[in-house]
């Protein structure tokens, strides 16, 4: 269902950027106001950028400029729509691309890149006209901030016929992620992954992260979407072994099964990780190495309590956190006292 | 200003020191309304937390500006940027309180080219994160 959705959307987005290229440069209304020097006050104020040849026309004219010049980094600045006179604006060929996405549900934006020429510095008195080009759509592709699709466009800037500035520049459409309240969590940094995932949460972005699964781990991991902690077992003496492997490193039998383990154990050793940050995790969080009473040790979070409360000895118990709609991790929760 | 840096005697590797630019929500709040670029996710936390980001952030384009400041500062008169390019790498999160954050900027010499002109790398840090990545300008010097 959600499947049919999607694709649908994906369709209905690719053929509406193919022919936003096709459109080619798209003219843009003209800036509601030449380039003057009480925005250039208000943007270097804000910048702190105390640069007299933007604003002094003294030290200006005394400049290799001979004059005050815009900050070239204003250059988007001078058409930009407003809040209020949006709706009257002359629509680019980016606006039904990003209005589809917001529709579909990526509403979050963050810019990703951003790259600008400056053929020459403007002055005071030009009357800029944007004329923009929908350069690319990519996606949906995962990213620490959920689902998203990368936009691109190219702007040039036009004083009169010539061409003074060009821009490319794109922004990431994404999925905002459900947050989630992990109980014993706070979660001070709240970072732009998700917190702890909660089994069974409904609709979800991906998780970022896929564990490798080849024909010497399948059996673990069809285990654990069964809910059964399965530990790699030598056919032929018989020996565990984890994490698996081809062959028995005691007896170098490459016959191999396995057992199910109880999901009791101890903390036998852990850290508390707190940084880099981890696509789809929220820092910290406890990385832990549980002894099972098996005999083996197993690599894996301990959830359910602060970072604090985790100590070496500690029971533990196997927990399955539904990470997407596809992947399950086994965790390790406190066990009851 | 910066005294002129003249194409001679700047050399490839040569390194600009670092420069901090403080970033509270009133610089936001005035780089709205100067640059018209009125998105709530720069100025309202309510909103940018229900769109999935962890508070309010800086305009992508202001930590931009302020790295190309940062070239323009050094270049000196006449420098002048011609090409800049940059990657948005990580947000630049503004907390509500007087201290905001800091967007640190340091710079090098990369390559010197032909008509006088230089290519400086950029580096862009806030709270350990690189918030710009292959940030490079291109400066016509005398």
């Amino acid at each position: 269902m959600t499947v049919t959705t999607d694709s649908t959307l994906h369709e209905r987005l690719m053929t509406l950027a193919e022919r936003q290229i096709a459109a080619g440069e798209v003219f843009g209304a003209a800036a509601a106001d030449p380039v003057n020097l009480p925005m250039i006050r208000h943007w270097t104020d804000a910048m702190g950028d105390a640069n007299p040849v933007y604003t002094d026309p003294e030290a200006a004219a005394a400049s290799a400029h001979g004059g005050i010049v815009a900050p070239p980094a204003m250059i988007q600045v001078w058409t930009m729509p407003g809040v209020n006179r949006k709706a009257g604006q002359t629509p680019t060929p980016v606006d039904d691309v990003l209005a589809t996405l917001n529709e579909g549900g990526y509403t979050g934006v963050v810019a990703t890149n951003c790259e600008q020429t400056y053929h020459r510095y403007i002055r005071p008195g030009e009357r800029l006209v944007p004329a923009t080009r929908f350069a690319g759509l990519a996606g949906p592709k995962r990213t620490a901030l959920g689902e998203g699709y990368f936009v691109t466009w190219n702007v040039t800037w036009y004083s009169g016929d010539e061409a003074v500035a060009e821009m490319l520049f794109r922004v990431l459409k994404f999925r905002p992620r459900k947050k989630k309240d992990p109980a014993g969590e706070e979660g001070p940094q709240a970072g732009a992954g998700e917190g702890t995932p909660q089994a069974g949460a409904g609709e979800r972005a991906p998780y970022p992260l896929r564990p490798a699964v080849n024909g010497d781990t399948a059996f673990f991991w069809e285990g654990v979407a069964q809910g059964e902690l399965r530990i790699q077992r030598c056919g032929g003496c018989g020996e565990l072994r984890h994490p698996p492997g081809p062959m028995c490193p005691s007896c170098r039998s490459t016959d191999r099964g396995y057992a199910v383990a109880s999901g009791e154990g101890e903390v036998y050793s852990y850290v508390v990780h707190h940084n880099p940050p981890v696509p789809g995790r929220q820092t910290p969080f406890v990385v832990a190495v549980v002894q099972l009473p098996e005999g083996v040790r197993i690599v894996g979070n301990v959830v359910d309590c602060a970072p604090s409360e985790v100590g070496i000895g500690m029971r533990v118990r196997v927990t399955y956190r539904q990470m997407d709609d596809e992947l399950t991790l086994p965790m390790w929760a406190p066990r009851e006292a | 200003m910066a005294a002129t840096v003249k194409y001679d005697e700047v050399e490839v590797g040569q390194e600009i020191p670092a420069a901090d630019y403080p970033v509270r929500r009133i610089n936001l709040v005035m780089y709205a309304g100067a640059s018209g670029d009125f998105n709530q996710i720069h100025w309202n936390e309510r909103f940018a937390k229900t769109v999935g980001l962890p508070d309010v952030i800086a305009h992508g384009m202001f930590t931009m500006a302020q790295a190309g400041r940062f070239v323009t500062d050094w270049a000196g008169d006449p420098g002048a940027v011609v090409d800049y390019g940059v990657r948005f790498s990580s947000m630049v999160v503004v907390p509500d309180d007087d201290e905001g954050t800091v967007i640190t900027v340091s710079g090098v010499v990369e390559e010197k080219l032909e008509d006088k002109r230089v290519v400086v790398a950029l580096t862009a840090k806030c709270a350990d994160s690189r918030v710009l990545s292959k940030a490079r300008a291109l400066v016509q010097l005398s």
